[in-house]
């Protein structure tokens, strides 16, 4: 390796010629020359460092308007999915729904969740008259109906309370129902198999009576006020087996009483609920009781009784 | 030494100087580049990514879109017009499909103006430096953000085609007035698509990117037609057009889309919608989360609406004599009187028009819901509602127009003046509200209390903060022209309160239910009271204090009252047909008060009523006469005005009464005779001129008291 240490200043014009015009220099200005009218050109400075940064771009981070935009984008419809997903699943469970306690069990406050008018009707049909006479009058509902403009029923909590409202297309509450807190256990409650005993019924302590002494007072009234006793006897006629034993609820609801018709089959046992109109069940009661002996024509319990 | 070897050495010198400072320099741009590299933002691939974002869309009732949120309409470089590709690469580029991200000469040039020519600053982004600046990095200028985005552009420039960055550009831009992408502008500015621009258009939107809000040809056209003819200057010069087309282009007659609710990116409907969505979502679902919101917006009501307003708000500046400096500048708020409008369907509470203000560009304030102004006597349907249901008066009931002092615990006795400083002795109270006589309302108030007063207009709707004291039934509290629209509309379905909305229906981007708005109608009043307030204030549009409405020729039937505060601070009309409600007020945001010339003070009549009868007029234009449905309970009987007795073939000038079943003409009237018994304090009514006479109704067994009005 050689080192310059007898570099010395040119003295005359032509030893500074000779060395600015040597092939070196020449070469070099040539060199930078060109090199700076190719970049002027070609843009290869530009091509180079761009075609580096391409290179280096998975690797940098997602910062700047456009990313933050994404990311806002992305929080956004993660808080629209849980909004979404939390309205699908209580309208899932308000469509999957047995009765309008479950619905009313599946709303949080807030929450509302909607129904065709078809399902409210099968649901209010599902359930006892006395419990569906207790949120609205069958007659009003067919008002409604018959109207032929309810398309949909909302549902919402206020509180425990559970508020329904029946909709036309246009979303204009039709009439608006309160079911109050203390009645939506109530509307859980069916015709088909409550218990398999009436004893695991309280609402029959102390009234349970043997099957066919209830029959056979049922059989001492005319067919007029057994009409009321038993609002729809034909359901006990679906249940296999023998009704053993029959209980009769104490608590009117509605101007209707429950009836208890414990059914075996076998080994199996299982009660059915149906209802009839107060004053006709506690005349029952009371021929079964002995407190009445007789089965008074029809006329004496119809005048005694208000319109309802 | 000779001066050649002086001169070689010194040039030897410079060489090694300049080889010196260029190694330096370029050592030091390596550093810079390696330091800046790792922390560049990524580019996004492919480059259309940025205008994936789902944009949130706001609907009219009327089904045609009124906003667009947060994303972009793009449109391929095909289906923009290439007047305007020329146009935006001669602008604002014009070497765009030459460079490879930087233009070296414009940027030298530049430089060179930026360093030795103080106070000039030369820009030199090319096209893709622009488009990386807006897509990453803040408008702070600082030379590091320069260097970020030059690299940032290098490598768009060397991962993209030109028409990809160009097509990304152009659908980015931000043109104003919530315009973002050139098809956006186009049919916000021009009403066509991009593809559809002429010449002339394209020019004047190109020349608006540089400043949308300098060049914002609604508001400075002269500005953007400058601005145009540069943009024209600089096509010919980079040989796109020639100097001839450039002139025929600039004197071309541009037909601008009239501004209406679509073409701003806000008004004042649309803020209420937007502030709800917010505080319902949060920011990030409404600006970024594409959702789809059906609201009450009647776009045709809305446009009349802010047409109503805005020429009533011009004339009513003739009238008070204030100069009109629209053509110069903007207005200033604080100078010229402003107004809100309110409509509301009154069968379901949907807000189908709102304004806020005369401008909302001028000014974001919204009066119409941000606004609590006193209504004056604008809440006298309140009191007399409460005096019938409460105390079982009819309009017919006889009560005397005369000064009144009303004791107030612990305060200084309440002496309201009626607005003429005249009393006129006995009216019936239908009379009493269609001359809004503020003694009787005053009597009455005292009578219901005020607390039941206010408990009626709550039931209405009314939720503003009311004080629970006399003069509440004269409007001495606060509400909102939402709030009076509303309250009306209940007198207008006879009773039924809906809730105001502004929104039916909320979607997702895939049209999944957010939420959906129910109409629920509540029966808050007694119909067939509300029916007897109902044609009162008919006969207040009829013949009373905004009669104004029937001579500027509104005929449908109509119910109304006007408001007016004191010093005629404020000036209100809120009146209802049986569909549409619609509340209008004017007045100063500062509460100065509103005289013309001949310093007359504007009433509800003279400032609002005309607005409202305008925008009426137009709104229900064509719609057949229906009238207000009268229960079964009420029976129509024409009295005398003074003295309420059925009116007999000699009574002058007649006024018919809806009295209820079981309601007799002047039967309450002796009760204003007497102290009131549960008055807190013994309320000294003060007579003017104690010029009683007593006389006997032939019709009636009742004695009146008669007092001579005092002038």
């Amino acid at each position: 390796m050689t080192i310059v240490t007898d570099w010395a200043e040119p003295k005359t014009i032509k030893e500074w010629s000779q060395r600015v015009f040597a092939l070196r220099p020449i070469l070099l200005i040539l060199l930078v020359t060109g090199i700076l009218i190719l970049e002027m050109r070609f843009d290869w400075v530009e091509r180079i460092l761009g075609a580096y940064l391409v290179t280096t771009n998975a690797a940098r981070p997602e910062s700047g308007a456009v990313w933050e935009k994404g990311h806002r984008a992305r929080t956004a419809q993660i808080n629209l999915e849980k909004i979404i997903t939390d309205r699908q699943t209580s309208q899932r469970e308000a469509r999957s729904a047995q009765s309008f306690a479950q619905i009313a069990a599946g709303l949080s406050a807030g929450q509302g969740a909607m129904l065709s008018a078809e399902r409210f009707r099968q649901l209010y049909l599902e359930m006892l008259p006395t419990v569906s006479q207790e949120i609205i009058s069958t007659f009003d509902l067919l008002k409604i109906a018959g109207q032929g403009n309810w398309r949909r029923t909302y549902f919402e909590k206020n509180g425990d309370d559970l508020i329904a409202y029946l909709l036309d297309g246009e979303n204009r509450v039709l009439r608006e129902i309160d079911i109050p807190s203390n009645v939506l256990p109530q509307l859980g409650r069916q015709d088909s198999a409550a218990a398999e005993t009436l004893e695991d019924l309280p609402i029959f302590k102390n009234r349970i009576y043997p099957a066919a002494r209830f029959f056979e007072a049922l059989a001492a009234f005319p067919d007029e006020i057994r009409r009321n006793m038993i609002l729809n006897p034909a359901a006990l006629l679906i249940p296999s087996g023998q009704i053993m034993r029959v209980g009769i609820s104490d608590e009117a609801v509605s101007g209707y009483i429950d009836l208890g018709f414990e059914f075996a089959n076998g080994t199996r046992r299982q009660v059915v609920l149906a209802q009839g109109q107060d004053w006709a069940v506690w005349r029952l009661r009371s021929y079964i009781e002995g407190k009445d002996t007789a089965a008074s024509p029809i006329t004496d319990y119809l005048k005694d009784q208000k319109p309802r | 030494m000779t001066p050649a070897i002086t001169f070689m050495r010194r040039l030897s010198s410079l060489i090694y100087l300049g080889l010196l400072v260029a190694g330096l320099a370029a050592v030091s741009a390596m550093g810079i580049f390696f330091m800046v590299v790792s922390d560049l933002p990524r580019v996004p691939e492919p480059l259309n990514r940025i205008i994936e974002t789902p944009p949130t869309e706001i609907f009219a009732a009327t089904g045609e879109r009124v906003l667009l949120l947060g994303g972009r309409e793009a449109v391929p470089l095909n289906r923009i017009s290439p007047f305007f590709i020329e146009a935006v690469t001669a602008t604002e580029d014009h070497r765009f499909w030459e460079h490879h991200g930087v233009d070296k000469l414009r940027t030298l040039k530049a430089l060179w103006i930026t360093l030795f020519e103080p106070g000039r600053i030369q820009g030199a982004s090319t096209i893709t430096q622009q488009l990386a600046k807006n897509l990453f990095f803040s408008f702070r200028r600082t030379y590091m953000r320069k260097i970020r985005e030059l690299l940032v552009a290098l490598q768009i420039e060397a991962r993209f085609s030109k028409q990809n960055i160009l097509e990304a550009y152009l659908n980015q831009i931000p043109f104003g007035i919530g315009a973002h992408g050139i098809e956006q502008a186009a049919r916000f500015f021009l009403g066509k698509p991009a593809l559809e621009l002429n010449l002339a258009e394209a020019a004047l939107l190109a020349g608006l990117p540089k400043s949308p809000t300098r060049y914002n040809p609604y508001r400075y056209f002269e500005r953007a037609k400058v601005r145009q003819k540069i943009v024209l200057a600089r096509m010919a010069a980079a040989g796109f057009i020639t100097p001839q087309q450039a002139q025929e282009a600039f004197q071309a007659e541009l037909n601008l889309q009239p501004r209406s609710v679509e073409s701003r990116s806000g008004s004042y409907f649309l803020d209420v919608v937007l502030n709800h969505l917010e505080e319902r979502y949060g920011p990030d679902v409404v600006y970024h989360g594409g959702l789809k919101v059906m609201t009450t917006l009647d776009s045709q009501q809305q446009s009349l609406a802010v047409d109503s307003v805005q020429s009533g708000l011009a004339k009513l500046d003739q009238t008070l004599g204030i100069a009109d400096d629209t053509e110069n500048s903007s207005i200033n708020p604080g100078l010229h009187p402003q107004g809100a409008l309110v409509a509301i369907q009154t069968n379901s509470g949907a807000v189908s028009a709102l304004v806020g203000g005369r401008d909302y560009s001028e000014t974001e304030y919204n009066r119409a819901v941000q606004n609590n102004r006193l209504p004056g006597s604008g809440f006298k349907p309140f009191v007399y509602y409460t005096a019938f249901e409460k105390l079982g008066l009819s309009p017919a009931t006889v009560v005397v127009d005369k000064k009144v002092t009303i004791a107030v615990n612990g305060a200084p006795d309440w002496k309201p003046r009626n607005f003429s400083r005249t009393y006129e002795g006995p009216m019936i109270l239908k009379r009493a509200l269609l001359k809004s006589v503020n003694s009787i309302a005053a009597q009455l108030v005292e009578r219901a209390g005020p607390q039941a007063v206010i408990e009626t207009a709550r039931r209405c709707g009314v939720e503003s903060p009311l004080n629970p004291v006399y003069s509440v039934a004269l409007g001495t509290s606060g509400v909102s022209p939402l709030e009076m629209a509303s309250a009306f509309a209940t007198f207008a379905t006879g009773g039924i309160r809906h809730q105001p909305f502004l929104i039916r229906r909320v979607e997702d981007s895939l049209g999944r239910i957010l939420e959906e708005h129910i109409v629920g109608g509540q029966r808050v009043l007694d119909a067939a009271v509300t029916y007897q307030v109902v044609d009162m204030m008919r006969g207040v549009i009829d013949e009373g204090t905004g009669a104004v409405v029937r001579r500027l020729g509104f005929n449908l039937p109509a119910a109304g009252k006007t408001g007016t505060t004191d010093d005629y601070r404020d000036a209100w009309f809120t009146g209802f047909t049986p569909n549409l409600s619609v509340a209008v007020w004017v007045g100063f945001d500062r509460g100065t008060g509103m005289r013309d010339n001949n310093n007359n003070g504007i009433t509800g009549g003279k400032g609002a009523a005309p607005i409202w009868a305008d925008f009426m007029a137009r709104a229900t234009a064509g719609e057949p006469p229906r009238e207000f449905s009268v229960p079964s309970d009420i029976r129509l009987e024409k009295v005398n005005p003074v003295s309420g007795s059925v009116a007999g073939a000699g009574t002058q000038d007649p006024m018919q009464v809806a009295l209820r079943t079981g309601q007799d003409t002047i039967q309450a009237s002796e009760i204003f005779t007497k102290k009131p018994e549960n008055s807190p304090k013994t309320p000294e009514y003060t007579t003017g001129t104690p010029a009683y006479s007593t006389r006997t109704n032939k019709q009636s067994t009742i004695v009146e008291e008669d007092l001579a009005p005092e002038r």
